[in-house]
């Protein structure tokens, strides 16, 4: 095989000073991790006052099924009722693509915009969190 | 002659000359000048023989028993020719050793029965392993009393090498420590159990002679128990010891977890099988004269039941449109099937608004809508209606992958509908396209499992869109079932043996036949082949 993909799921949450949150997906979302996305979010969005922003980072995202669709849709679900608005940043094609067909694209917004969609006073897409809110530790794969 | 052992010394001709205070005190009779033949065991006096004849001091000892004790006997030939016999009493090593040996036994019996009772699920030859296996290695007759199922307790009988089954209603306090081993509380010790008290039930036919001993020991299981064993023994054979109790109840606890194990899977199995018999596929076929054929392939994965579907649904009358519908189901096994079952039986009740795809949706979208998950289905919505030679069909995706159609030229494009997918958003909106299919043409739905479907040389390539068109475009004229077969075919070569999603493909094909319309042309018309 030439191609060869490091199987390993993971979630990165980091938090900025304007109480933003941000969790990096490397990985496939599927059956057997969409469930800890779902999860992972859910915290952050339970948190006092709730992000103003979540922002999902796909650049890693290897792969999404529709049951990683699920999760976002219920992590959109969740966010609108907390009243945070969600972000799905650096989408891969193929994420963009599943949104076309099953006709999600307008749930999660305009690709175009989030792929520029930088913090504000913060590193941008890097992922460096300021200090005011600590960097939470990542989650267990 | 001091040593620490009984010490004998015979001569040549067998005659003891010598012999210690031990070896005096482990036989009777006065020793010295009497024959070794007559005062020690004969194994002794044969060895004493064999190494006068040979000259050669034994290198291995001799062994043999003498009254209660076992005996090891080492000879050292004395330059007279008398043979000094030391004797040591390895009565205590002999019994250990035979413990070892039956510990060993059991344990590689109890370790070949665990894999021969695990290795199946079924429960009924579970249950014939169990109770052969005690029949024969544990006692002269086994019963396996299972759980009532109702009001009847089901019955397996071990006796004289087969198992016959029956069931029974009846009382287990009927026999003693029975209703007790059927709670899965510790079993009552054997010599508490008069046999004569058995009823007639619980002794096979043909158990020839009194029952001698009996026990009852419960087959646990996780959470609940499993049954209980009774173990019967002819009164001719040795009773049932302390030891050989908590062999049964070991034996007992391997067989308990067996048949938990397959009572648990075989109540799976069940409920998917009811589950099955509602959501598989419906054998396809004609209606108006269109075509309709569909393949199913579920995922290779325990859970049997899939997230794909389709159905087939003929209006109310000869010239009413036909509902085609393919969908995906969010997920897979239990929960993937129930909201398939959902899904089919609501749109089954909303035929009469099939006539409108959006109203259709929205209303199907509604009876899913749940604030406790997000799992939803995407799906295609065919309507056929067949008008002369043309069959005219209204294509409606939501949130699907759109269908494909196949003229007769071998072109293949695809059918310009999008839509939301179903069960989560509160709007959904979708476009539905119109196209019509001449004779021999075919439209094609399929899930994404056909062109996500992973394989090829390297096993990690999609099928994909491209492959599905090239593939579809071979089978321009092709009878519905076979454009069906030849796609099934093509994806399953690629995925070899790969995982793989469930695949659902449907081919509507317009017939070749002319459409003889009767003469007012709104009865109902005829077709010729």
């Amino acid at each position: 095989m030439t191609t060869h993909y490091d199987d390993s799921f993971g979630l990165t949450t980091t938090w900025d000073d304007n109480g933003n949150a941000r969790i990096r997906i490397t990985g496939d979302l599927d059956w057997d991790t969409a469930e800890e996305l779902t999860r992972t979010a859910a915290d952050c969005l339970r948190t006092e006052p709730a992000p103003r922003r979540l922002r999902l980072d796909c650049e890693h995202l290897t792969l999404c099924d529709s049951l990683g669709l699920a999760s976002l849709l219920m992590i959109h679900r969740h966010a609108t009722e907390v009243g945070t608005r969600l972000h799905l940043t650096n989408r891969p094609a193929a994420l963009q693509r599943l949104f076309e067909t099953t006709g999600t694209s307008h749930v999660f917004g305009d690709a175009a915009s989030d792929a520029h969609d930088t913090d504000r006073g913060n590193g941008g897409e890097q992922g460096h969190a300021a200090a005011a809110r600590a960097p939470r530790p990542p989650a267990q794969p | 002659m001091r040593a620490p052992c009984p010490v004998l010394v015979a001569d040549a001709v067998g005659v003891v000359v010598e012999a210690n205070a031990r070896a005096a005190a482990l036989f009777p009779e006065p020793l010295r000048g009497a024959r070794l033949a007559d005062v020690a065991p004969s194994w002794l006096a044969e060895a004493h023989q064999r190494v006068v004849l040979t000259g050669e001091d034994s290198t291995e000892p001799v062994r043999g028993r003498h009254a209660q004790w076992s005996l090891e006997g080492h000879a050292t030939l004395g330059p007279d020719g008398t043979v000094v016999w030391w004797l040591a009493d390895d009565t205590e090593r002999a019994r250990t050793q035979a413990a070892l040996r039956s510990e060993q036994e059991r344990n590689a019996f109890l370790t070949e029965a665990s894999t021969q009772m695990l290795a199946s699920l079924n429960l009924d030859r579970c249950t014939e392993l169990a109770v052969t296996l005690a029949a024969e290695h544990l006692a002269d007759a086994a019963v396996l009393v299972a759980p009532a199922a109702g009001k009847r307790h089901p019955l397996a009988i071990g006796f004289d090498g087969s198992v016959s089954h029956r069931s029974l209603q009846m009382d287990p306090s009927t026999v003693p420590g029975l209703a007790e081993a059927l709670q899965g509380f510790p079993p009552v010790p054997s010599r508490w159990i008069d046999p004569a008290v058995l009823p007639d039930w619980a002794v096979p036919d043909g158990f020839t002679g009194p029952v001698g001993s009996v026990v009852v020991t419960p087959l646990p299981g996780p959470g609940f128990p499993a049954g209980a064993l009774i173990l019967l023994r002819r009164s001719g054979r040795d009773a049932f010891g302390p030891a050989e109790e908590t062999f049964a109840r070991v034996f007992a606890a391997r067989a308990g977890a067996a048949l938990s194990a397959a009572r648990l899977y075989q109540g799976q199995a069940d409920v998917t099988a009811t589950l099955m018999a509602d959501l598989l596929p419906p054998l396809l076929r004609q209606a108006q004269g269109v075509e309709f054929a569909g393949g199913y392939r579920t995922a290779k994965d325990t859970e049997r039941v899939g997230g794909d579907f389709y159905d087939v649904h003929p209006g109310a009358g000869p010239d009413d449109e036909i509902l085609a519908v393919l969908g995906d189901v969010c997920g897979k096994g239990l929960d993937a099937a129930v909201l398939t079952g959902k899904i089919r039986n609501t749109l089954q009740a909303l035929l009469p608004m099939a006539d409108d795809h959006q109203k259709l949706l929205a209303l199907l979208n509604g009876a899913l809508i749940n604030s406790r998950h997000t799992r939803f289905a995407t799906l295609v919505l065919a309507s056929v209606l067949r008008q002369g030679s043309l069959t005219r069909l209204r294509l409606t995706s939501a949130g699907h992958p759109a269908p494909l159609i196949l003229r007769r030229d071998g072109t293949v494009r695809e059918a310009a509908t999008s839509g939301t997918l179903i069960g989560v958003l509160p709007d959904i909106r979708s476009t539905t396209v119109e196209a019509s299919l001449a004779p021999g043409e075919t439209c094609l739905l399929f899930t994404d499992g056909v062109t996500e479907a992973k394989g090829g040389p390297l096993g990690e390539a999609m099928f994909g869109e491209e492959r599905l068109r090239a593939a579809l475009g071979e089978c321009a004229g092709l009878p519905a079932e076979a454009v069906v077969e030849r796609v099934q075919m093509l994806v399953s070569e690629w995925i070899d043996d790969n995982r793989h999603d469930d695949i659902a493909v449907m081919a509507i094909t317009a017939p070749h036949t002319t459409h003889l319309a009767a003469v007012d042309g709104h009865t109902p018309g005829r077709y010729t082949a």
